[in-house]
């Protein structure tokens, strides 16, 4: 965990997850990134890929706030890679 | 009218004659707003599979959101595997992969809405996010072929009386605090009646054995209805009543549904007689209870209508409802964008612009 102090006191963390390819990388991405954060304010989560590897940041005021995002993601995240398991591999384009 | 009408027999049938070849649409419909967490396949208004678990807690304690996301999580794929192997079919027969995108409970709704949008993507499909109450109308009318009924909508979390006009379905009525299935849930849980497989089921039961009825507050607001103030009145005077031996368990039970079952009838029959209806269709979890059934069979009766309902199967939730909706809103040429399916614990019944009714 990488927790630094950014410039305004915020708690940072990062996450990199490889995938087989990149075809399955932005399907994660794009299953993973509609829901918005439950919460109004205190945190930030941002997903990108590049290549084959998913990679999230966030940035939060409060480390509680930022383990519940954290948390219900890596459920999230878990529960993506189970379906890409059994109804896998993505269809050819 | 009359022109519209007639396009439409045009464009259906055309379509149809293009159609012949891919011959059918198929939906799958992935539902888990609330405990229950089902998966239906709809084939052109046949239920091909419709498996569903229902997260069941110890008596005394209700579902809370965070346990049924992990529930859900934990039999999702499996129920998918079943629905798909029951209906015989593959991931390249379906058409179109639809989920509930609201209302419901946060954590339990995107639970399901990944896997959604993880198999549509998958198997190179088009998504489509479909409103839980619009699920049951259309269940409603696809398997009691009620053609333009008033809707009274009971369930855990809603209660609403609804009738179609200009392309949306109105709600005409509803509760302005609990649901009536909330009420019954929680009186279910105040005297610890057993949750499994329902504890309206087993409210229903016991009702059967009351014979004593307990006077309680009846508060019908206008089309509107109110239930909190009665659940707190019962759970007040119950455990007193229950100790000093005036009333039993089953009496309580009984003086509920009849007094929660009038105060849905009277709304129904006043939202028929605003609108001329001649049809009433009963859907939601509670609509499966057949005292409500019959108190509102008798209403119809009077007033020479018909009343629809279905039972447990189709009036609690389940996948087929929303692959139901889907398959509507699918072949009026709906579908959502992975960037726009985000979950939404609000969503109301006439949010959604009915696209498929050609009336």
């Amino acid at each position: 965990m990488a927790a630094t102090d950014g410039g305004a006191n915020q708690l940072e963390f990062s996450l990199d997850v490889p995938f087989p390819s990149s075809r399955e990388a932005e399907i994660a991405l794009r299953s993973l990134s509609p829901d918005r954060e439950p919460r109004k304010g205190g945190i930030r989560k941002q997903l990108t890929v590049s290549g084959s590897k998913l990679s999230v940041k966030w940035s939060a005021d409060e480390a509680r706030i930022l383990r519940v995002s954290v948390n219900s993601f890596l459920d999230h995240l878990s529960l993506v890679l189970e379906t890409m398991e059994m109804f896998g591999p993505p269809v050819s384009q | 009218m009359c022109i519209y009408t007639y396009i439409n027999v045009r464009t259906s049938m055309y379509i149809h004659r293009h159609k012949q070849i891919s011959a059918m649409t198929v939906v799958i419909g992935f539902e888990g707003s609330a405990n229950k967490i089902g998966i239906g396949i709809i084939r052109d208004g046949e239920v091909l599979s419709n498996p569903r678990r229902t997260y069941i807690t110890p008596p005394g304690q209700g579902f809370m959101p965070s346990d049924t996301a992990r529930h859900h999580r934990a039999v999702v794929l499996t129920v998918l595997k079943e629905a798909l192997e029951q209906a015989g079919l593959k991931p390249a027969d379906i058409d179109c992969v639809s989920y509930t995108k609201g209302p419901g409970m946060g954590a339990p709704l995107v639970t399901v809405a990944l896997v959604a949008r993880t198999v549509a993507q998958l198997w190179g499909k088009p998504l489509l996010g479909v409103n839980h109450c619009i699920g049951h109308i259309e269940m409603g009318r696809l398997i009691t072929k009620a053609n333009n009924p008033t809707v009274l909508y009971v369930s855990g979390g809603n209660t609403q009386v609804i009738a179609y006009s200009e392309r949306r379905y109105r709600i005409f009525g509803e509760t302005i605090d609990i649901a009536v299935g909330n009420c019954l849930d929680r009186f279910a849980r105040v005297i610890k009646i057993s949750n499994d497989p329902s504890p309206g089921y087993n409210i229903e039961q016991m009702a059967k054995k009351g014979s004593q009825y307990v006077e309680l507050p009846y508060t019908v607001k206008g089309m509107d209805v109110s239930f909190s103030g009665i659940l707190s009145y019962i759970e007040d005077v119950s455990h007193k009543m229950l100790s000093s031996g005036q009333c039993t368990p089953e009496d309580l039970c009984f003086s509920l549904q009849e007094t929660l079952f009038s105060m849905l009838v009277e709304i129904t029959e006043r939202a028929m007689a605003h609108c001329g209806s001649q049809e009433v269709l009963i859907v939601g979890g509670v609509g499966c209870n057949m005292r409500l059934q019959e108190m509102m069979g008798v209403m119809c009766k009077e007033r020479e209508a018909k009343l629809f309902a279905t039972d447990e199967r189709f009036c609690i939730d389940n996948g087929a409802m929303i692959a139901q909706a889907g398959w509507e809103m699918f072949r009026s040429g709906q579908v959502t964008e992975l960037e726009d399916s985000w979950i939404t614990q609000r969503y109301r019944t006439d949010e959604v612009e009915v696209t498929w009714r050609a009336d």
